[in-house]
This record gives structure tokens, sequence and C-alpha cells, in this order.
């Protein structure tokens, strides 16, 4: 009998513990655009906000600061928002785990009914995505991923877009670069042993063409590994002049300090753009000493603000009254992933804009084939555009040179596709 | 022949801090027959307080020794408090502490700090002494020298001090220490207050090359593992020569057998491991334990 | 005073409902709590096969995520076939038994069986091993899968991993696919929880815990320490990558990064969590793994998000303070509330008077 008692409480409290959790969706009136009202839009995008790769997090923080604004300010029609939308952004960690990425996006797209996905993070984690939204007709847009192939897989996956150069592209820039300009390079190659350091090294060597035999040294390290020395060592038993860093921010400044602790110091160092932020110039500088950093090379396509030469920028300084104002409290205005997410906002705010006040998830599909205009967080002259055959919203590059601790442009627009 | 002798030289330098880490793993297991998982989140929650400090202004061998005494501190308290109450029970029971400790400092750590990496000063200046032709990195030297210090002045403490004689006595025969009127309950406290030091000073050492992050010391903690149980993990001095022997092995594979590489430096580590504990349980200095079933 | 073990009756009739309610919840929930619920059935069988290494043999493993990973990389590989990989531009050795791309439900059992072999394979050396010896060499290989699979990559598709084609329906059947998926998921828990019961109970699991109580003692009673702790590493490494195989199904996707060690640490901690040496609380294990970081990031009545490091805090405290105050976890404190239940209903349909213990009561 007791038992009998014993069991039926057990099981109300089973049956009451799933029910709770199994709180049933909340109807809301079906739409003809999920994630679109006469009031709001909602999007949402996932990124890694913890973990190994939690330095990109300004990046959905810088966006959600430029939505904010532009949700407050009045546009030239007078309405606040997007022709009188909110902008509701939402973004979740994945902690840089694709496995979390898709949990994430279901999220995204099942509990919060987004209108489209935008700026997700990380190459395999768009990839293991991408299916899912395409299947679904939802767009995968602007994925932040400097992987190539969303350009040259428009066609089998219609819903998805790129944004910035892909590194491939900027590979072949260094290495048209170099051997436009150093005519006796030797040639040493340092790069992290995943698809992001490949991407980088497969790039530079297609620049080369067929002087790939100016690389002297080909080392790559892990991110687990606790000390370059090893390959470093190596490189500089090499006998190059010409040291090409394809690296993420914290292991260029270890391998820059490491350089400077063998006593190695090569005639050129070039700096990916991803690692060739303030704050790692900053750290390089203090690990290895200015002489040692100053003379880098890199590429840009956006403004830095923290360079002197745009400290009268119209949108430089707008990006640091808008990070003041609407950025998180104690931001770092310096970290250039928050001026990335500025970027990003204008240019998504505007694709809104194209994709005209009957906004459905067709119209901002095709607004993303007729991309044409300059965006003034962009160094002048880059160009976003894109047209039906051509699915590179930006292709373009200066080449900067660093010195006395900032960045100046040395050539012209250099075009990477 | 220069080359050579750079590698063996960054190889001990590395070596010198997984040593650190592997004799703080060594001390808690003599005191205490437990195997510490959070040892190296201990080290990076100490490193993180030095560079707290070293923010609100103080200047670094300051932070450097309060930091030492903070981590001595904790580390006691975190035997009272958490190891106390299951160190009777068993094995399992305890490792699971400690993971859950690694687990916890983990989050703390990323909570109070924030996740983004942080530079953290060493006391050397980067710059290299020409000797012999070899370029030899101060940053390198400075390293092993700290390191081997601290290692010397435990030995001396353990050797020549009375304490120091009474913490081997307790750790040999807890329960003859007892009957001697020894508490032994402080002297346990006491070894990992002095575990805690020397995982400080790694993580120190450690931070200016890897950047303070909350996750810096889980690899070092592998290969501290690994250098523990090459020495034989109830060897001081076992910890010690592993460390520098891992350290050297590691840089040398890596330098010079391609098919290892970068690549695969941190699993060839744990082959050592899993090596040294299939074959030769006790290491190299340690001894071994006979089970007869 | 120990409280009663519950009887078969009644662990069937709570086996039952359960079940029921199963079945049930699709009716009530979304597509996205399907999903989420998706993950717990996953968790739910490799704790399972965790809780019968560590909980019932006592062999501590910190390397569950690496099976799971195995597991997962043998369902996404069969599912693929030859053909598909060669999509990739993969190039796997010809000697290797791909067929050309399998129905995925189909690659579940394989999968298991794979691992099962690898773990079977790796039990034999850790008989050598003991307690947190073993504890590191498996966090050994849960921290080396990732570097091994991005080494083989002419199979494992490298640090790009393997991308599947969205789950599907098979067989022509009338039913969504978030809804198959959450069926083949929980049907799966469901028969791999009947076998683990039927295990534990038996000689097996006698065996198992009479070797994890004294291995000495076990021995002198005839029990051979190297078959049942090598069968315990097999079977237990049988269920994670089992799990492994439904996770690459759910998100249709695996690369190095799907199985960070972060997931075996944490694979332990829910298990213990459960309770460690008993089935009863492993679903509670799973919830918590699937449902903490959620509800630890932004607790569902406060109007602020914690740290993204909240999940972390809250796993390891939980983990310090079961292990200090209640060792058997959350199967320990249902014990614990049976045991008062019980007392309570005694005296009141007894009237207070003293109950000898029921002679014909089964033991559970």
């Amino acid at each position: 009998m007791r038992k009998l008692l014993l069991a039926g409480a057990l099981v109300a409290l089973l049956a009451g513990l799933s029910t709770a959790t199994a709180a049933p969706e909340l109807t809301t009136a079906p739409t003809a655009t999920p994630g679109v009202t006469s009031k709001t839009i909602t999007i949402g995008g996932t990124f890694p906000l913890s973990g190994g790769a939690s330095f990109y997090a300004p990046i959905p923080r810088g966006m959600k600061a430029y939505f904010s604004y532009i949700n407050r300010r009045r546009a030239k029609d007078g309405r606040r928002g997007v022709y009188g939308r909110q902008i509701v952004w939402k973004f979740y960690d994945d902690g840089y785990n694709p496995a979390n990425t898709v949990q994430q996006t279901n999220k995204l797209i099942l509990q919060d009914k987004v209108f489209a996905v935008v700026g997700s993070l990380g190459t395999e984690h768009n990839q293991a995505i991408r299916p899912l939204l395409n299947s679904r007709k939802i767009p995968q847009l602007m994925v932040t991923t400097g992987a190539s192939f969303w350009g040259t897989q428009a066609d089998v996956f219609p819903w998805t877009t790129g944004w910035q150069p892909d590194y491939i592209s900027e590979g072949k820039v260094y290495a048209k670069w170099v051997v436009a300009n150093k005519p006796g390079a030797k040639i040493a190659i340092f790069y992290q042993n995943d698809d992001y350091g490949k991407d980088y090294l497969n790039g530079f060597k297609q620049g080369l063409g067929n002087r790939t035999n100016l690389i002297v040294s080909e080392q790559s390290y892990e991110v687990t590994d606790t000390s370059y020395a090893s390959q470093i060592v190596r490189q500089r038993g090499s006998g190059a002049n010409v040291w090409v860093l394809l690296t993420t921010p914290t292991p260029t400044v270890r391998a820059i300090g490491t350089a400077r602790a063998l006593g190695w110091r090569p005639e050129q160092i070039i700096i990916n753009s991803v690692s060739a932020t303030d704050g790692v110039m900053k750290s390089a500088v203090a690990n290895a000493g200015a002489a040692f950093v100053n003379g880098a090379v890199s590429t840009g396509y956006l403004k830095n603000p923290s360079n002197p030469k745009y400290r009268r920028d119209a949108a430089v300084r707008q990006y640091n009254r808008l990070m003041t104002k609407y950025g998180p409290a104690g931001a770092n205005r310096a970290d250039t992933f928050y001026y990335y997410g500025f970027a990003k906002g204008y240019d998504f705010v505007k694709l809104l804009y194209l994709a005209g006040p009957n906004l459905t998830r067709a119209s901002i599909m095709k607004a993303t084939k007729k991309i044409n205009w300059f965006n003034p967080y962009m160094i002048k002259g880059v160009q976003s555009k894109t047209t039906a055959k051509d699915h590179f919203v930006l292709d373009q590059f200066k080449l900067l040179r660093f010195n006395d601790g900032s960045w100046s442009e040395i050539s012209n627009l250099f075009k990477g596709r | 022949m220069a080359d050579f002798i750079q590698q063996v030289v960054s190889g001990l330098a590395s070596g010198a801090i997984y040593a650190s880490l592997a004799l703080a793993l060594v001390l808690i297991y003599r005191a205490t027959d437990v195997v510490n998982f959070a040892q190296g989140e201990m080290a990076t929650f100490a490193t993180y307080i030095a560079w707290s400090l070293m923010d609100h202004g103080l200047s670094y061998w300051p932070a450097f020794v309060l930091t030492l005494v903070l981590a001595f501190i904790g580390g006691a308290g975190v035997e009272r408090v958490l190891i106390r109450p299951v160190e009777h029970r068993p094995e399992i029971v305890i490792v699971i502490v400690t993971i859950g400790l690694l687990i916890l400092l983990n989050g703390l750590t990323g909570w109070i700090w924030g996740a983004e990496v942080k530079a953290f000063d060493s006391p050397f200046p980067n710059e290299t002494w020409e000797v012999g032709g070899v370029a030899l990195s101060v940053v390198d030297i400075g390293t092993l020298g700290i390191c081997l210090l601290t290692v010397l002045a435990l030995w001396a403490f353990f050797r020549f001090t009375t304490l120091g004689l009474v913490m081997r006595a307790v750790a040999n025969n807890p329960t003859a220490s007892r009957l001697q009127g020894v508490r032994v309950g402080w002297m346990l406290a006491l070894g990992w207050g002095l575990a805690a030091v020397l995982g400080a000073v790694a993580g120190m050492m450690a931070a200016p090359t890897l950047f303070l992050d909350p996750s810096m010391m889980l690899i070092v903690l592998i290969y501290a593992f690994a250098a523990a149980v090459l020495g034989g993990i109830d060897s001081p001095l076992g910890a010690v020569v592993g460390g520098l022997t891992l350290g050297v092995l590691l840089n040398l594979l890596g330098a010079y057998v391609d098919f290892v590489g970068s690549e695969l430096r941190l699993p060839t580590a744990l082959l050592v491991l899993l090596a040294v504990l299939l074959i030769r349980p006790q290491g190299l200095f340690g001894h071994a334990v006979v089970r007869r079933v | 005073m120990r409280a009663p073990a519950l009887s078969t009756i009644l662990k069937f009739a709570l086996f039952f409902a359960a079940v029921v309610v199963i079945a049930l919840l699709p009716r009530f929930m979304g597509e996205f709590r399907l999903s989420q619920f998706t993950f717990v059935a996953l968790y739910f069988i490799a704790l399972l096969g965790l809780n019968i290494l560590t909980g019932y043999n006592g062999q501590i493993s910190l390397g569950h995520g690496a099976f799971m990973g195995i597991g997962a990389y043998v369902s996404a590989v069969l599912s693929l076939g030859r053909p598909g990989l060669e999509l990739y531009q993969l190039d796997p050795p010809g000697w290797l038994p791909l067929g050309d791309g399998m129905t995925p439900v189909f690659t579940i059992p394989i999968a298991g069986l794979v691992t099962g072999v690898v773990g079977v394979l790796f039990g034999i050396p850790a008989l050598r091993l003991a307690g947190v010896s073993l504890a590191l060499a498996t966090f050994a290989m849960a921290v080396s899968l990732p570097t091994v699979a991005k080494r083989f990559d002419s199979v494992t598709g490298g640090g790009g991993g393997l991308s599947l084609t969205l789950p599907e329906t098979p067989f022509g059947w009338d039913i969504s696919t978030r809804h198959w998926l959450y069926y083949e998921a929980w049907a799966t828990a469901g028969i791999l929880f009947v076998v683990a019961w039927v295990m534990v109970r038996g000689r097996l699991g006698r065996a198992w815990r009479s070797i994890r109580d004294g291995e000495v003692a076990a021995v002198s009673s005839g029990v051979s320490p190297a078959l049942y702790k090598t069968l315990a590493f097999g079977v237990s490494s049988f269920y994670a990558g089992v799990a492994g195989a439904l996770l690459v199904i759910e998100v249709s996707f695996v690369n190095p990064d799907t199985f960070p060690v972060g997931l075996s640490i944490l694979l332990l901690a829910s298990a213990v969590i459960g309770g460690l040496g008993a089935l009863t609380g492993v679903i509670f294990g799973a919830l918590v793994l699937e449902f903490l970081p959620v509800y630890a990031e932004n607790p569902p009545l406060l109007p602020f998000d914690f740290s993204t490091q909240a999940p972390s805090v809250v796993f390891g405290a939980a983990l310090i303070l079961i292990m200090l105050l209640l060792p058997g976890g959350f199967a320990g404190l249902l014990r614990m509330l049976a045991g008062v239940f019980n007392g309570a209903v005694r005296r009141l349909t007894e009237g207070g008077r003293p109950m000898p213990t029921s002679p014909t009561r089964r033991q559970g």
C-alpha cells in the first residue's frame, strides 16, 4: 500500500518536473515573415563569448552598440530604427564548439524565431549550420569568417553570404607585395596549424605563383604549444629575411617575443590583419622593443580608430561617441573588434534599407546581390559591392606599415580577387 | 650546433616550469596521498592575484612575494576546508573533489577577471646574452634560475629545519607522528600551502610567455603530470629531473623529428606518461608499490 | 537507519511512467525544447556508460568525451561512405571498409561496437593502472583526441570536420524529422537503460561492484578482475560511442572541437551529481548537463545575465558540495527521501505500531 503511494508520489513528481521544464511554446500571432513585425526586426548570431577564442567577443557587442544607436536616432524619413522597425539583436555563446553553434542557432530560429542569422562567427561553425539554414530558407548573412567558400559556393547555398575579405585573398596580397618589393627575399612562414592558418598559407602560396621557391622555412604551431622556441630556432637557422606570421593575436605576440629572445631579427615581418591590432602591437613592442617591431607590414580595410591620422575622421569620432553612449561599460574602444562590429552593423543596416519597407527573407536575399556603397568605417576607396556573379562583399585591402605606435597606409588599394 | 644548444636551453626553461608544478604535485602526493587535479588552476588563480596587485600599482618583486604568501594561505585553506573532510574516504571521492575545485577555480578566474587574455610582465628583460655563439634568452635563464632557487629553498627547508623534518616524518608515518604529539593536520595543511607556493612560482614564470588567461595552466598541468610520473610520483628529485628532461626532450623531438613536429608534442608527452605508467609505474626515482594478488 | 530499497514493482511502475511521460512530451513542447531533450537522451546514454565504469566498477574515466568523439566520427564516416568523403576531397585509405553511405540510424550500433572495441583495447593496459593513474591516462586520451583527429585528416576531415546531409525520417515514415530524432534517441536510451539495468542487477553487476569494493577480496571470491574490468571499459565505451553517434546525427556535423576536454570533465561531474553506482539518478545528471549551462547563465527569474563562466562555477561548487555532503548524488538524495517517505507512510498507515519488516518484500 505504502509502496503504491510512494510510486504515485514519485510519478507525480516526475510528471510535474517534466511538464515544468517542457513549458509550452509561447504562441505568437503568425506573421508573414518570421522575426518581422510592424515594430521590430529580430536577428541573431552565435559567437565565442567564452573560451580560447573569446577575443572575438567584442564583435557582437560592437554590433549591439551600433544597432542601439540606429534604434534611437531618427533617420532621414523621420523614423527611428529601419523603416520604423527596432532592431532586436540576440547573440549567444557557443564557446567555439560547432555542436553548441547548432544548438544555439536552433534556439535562435526555433525559440527566438529570428528573421535572419547574422554575423555568426567561425568557419566550421557556420559550416555546421549552413545546411540547416539553407534548407529552411533562413538567411545566413555576413558570416564572420575569412574562409572563402561563402563566395564560391553561393550556388549550392544561396541563403548564405559572407562579408569580410577572405584569408586567401589577404595571403595573396602579401605574396604579391613581397615579390614586388623584396627582390632578395628568403621567406619563413610561421602559421597556426588549423584551417585559419592554412587558408592564409594557401593564399600566400597562390600569390607567389611560380616563385614558391622563395620559401625557405615553413613551421606550424598548435594552440596548445607552451613554447615556440623549437620552431623559431629552426626558422632562424634557415637564413630567412622575411618572416610571415599567419597567427592569431596572442600567438603573434608570443612569436615575436620568442624571436627577440632568441636573438633573431628578420628584416621584414609580415603580420596578418587579424593580429595587427593595436593591442597586439603594443604588447609586441613591450615584449620585443620598438626597434624590432617597427617596419612590420600588414593589410587593412577598416580604418584604425586609434590611428592619429583618423583622429578627426567623422566615422571614427562617431564610433567613439557611440561606444561611450551605447557600448558596454568599461569597454576598450581601441579594441578593433568593436570597430569591426560597427562596420558590419553599418553594412547590415544599409542592407535592410535596400531590402525595402516590405521586408521579407526573399527581399533581403535579393538585396544581397545589389550591394554597392562606401562604408564610412572603411578605408577610403574600399567598396562594399556584390553583383549577381560576384558574391564577395569586400575584397580590397591597403597595405599598412607599422612605425612608432601606429599603422600608416603604404599602398593603393589592392584587389584580392 | 649553436641551434642545438639553443633548443636545449629553451627546453630547460620550459622544463623548469613543468618541474615546479610537478614538484607541487609530488609534494601534495607525498604529504597527503592525493593527486591534486586542481594544482594548475590554483597556480593560475595565484598568478591572477599577482596581476591584480601589479595592476593596482605594486611593483614586481613585492607583488611576487605577497602572492607567494597569499598562495600559501590559500593552499593551506583548501586542504583544511575541502580535503580534510574527505581524507578518509575512497580515493575516487578525493579525486572528484579536486576535479570539482579545478572546474570551480577555472570558472571563478574567468568571472572575476574576465576571459580576455592579459599580458604579464617578466622581471627579466627580453634580451639575449651571447655565450660562445649561442644567443641565450635572459628570460629563459631567469626562469630556470628562479625555479631552481625555489626548489633548492624547499629542499633546504625539508633537510635542515625541524619543521621540515617533522613534515617528512608525518608523510612517512602519520600514525607514529601523531603518537609523538605532532599536529598531523597542520602539517598536511602546511604541505598544501608549500605546494601552492610552488605552483604560484610556476604560474608567474609561465605567464609572461603564455599570457594570462583562465586556462593558461591546463596544458602545463598535463606536462607536469607527465613529468611527475616520469620522475616518480613520490620523488621530489624525480619531479625536477622529470620536468627538465621532458622539456628538453619535447623541444628536441619537435625540432628534429619531423613526424612529431609541433603537432604531436602534446600527444608525445602523454605517450611518455602512459608508457611510464605501464612499464615502470614508479618512474625513474620513485618507489615501487608491490601489490600481489 | 538505512532506507529500505525500493521494490521491483515500484521500479517497474516508475519506469513505465517515465516511458509514458517521455512518449507524450512532444505534444507539449516546441521544436527547440524537443531538440534539447534529444540531447538529454544522448547524454543519458553516455552517463549510463560512465556510471557503469566509474560508479559500479570504480574505474575513473576522464576521457568519455573522447569515446563519444570516436562514435561520432565512425557514424559520420559511415553515413557519408566513400563517395561522400571523396566529395570533400578526402582520400581515405583503401583498406577501410567504407560502404557507399548508410542510413544514419544503422550506423549507431556499429559506432557503438567500434568504440566498444577501442574501449576494450584501452582497458587492457588500463588494468595496470589504478585510481588516479587511470584518471590521468583517460584524461590524456581526452586531450589527445582533437590532435589525433586533425592528424588523420584523410578520414576525419581534419580541422574542418565532416558535414552530413540534414537528417531525414528514414524508411518513408510519416513523422516530422524533429520527432523522429527525439524518438530515435529516447528509444535507444530506453533499450540501453534496460540492458544496463539487467547487467548491473545480475552477475556482471555483482562482479563489477565486488571489484570496486575490494579487488583483493574479489579475487579470492573467484572473480577475475582482468576480465570484468576490461568488460566494463568495453561496455562503457560502447554506450559512449552510441551517444556520440546520436549527437552527430542530431547536429549533422563533427570536428575536433566538438568533443573538447571540457566535455569529458563535465560528463564525470554530471555522473557524480546524478549519483555514482545507481541508475536512478542518471537522468538527473543528464538534465543537469543539458540545462545547467543554460540556466546558470540566464536564470529564469532574474533580470540580468550571469557571466558565461557561471556554469563552471556552479558545476565545480556542486561537485565539491556533493562529495562533502551527499556523496550519493541525486540518487542518494532519492534514497534518503524514499526512506523518509516510507517511514512517514508507515507511521500513518500502521498507526504507530512497530511493523515487522515484510518477509515478502522483494529486493530492488
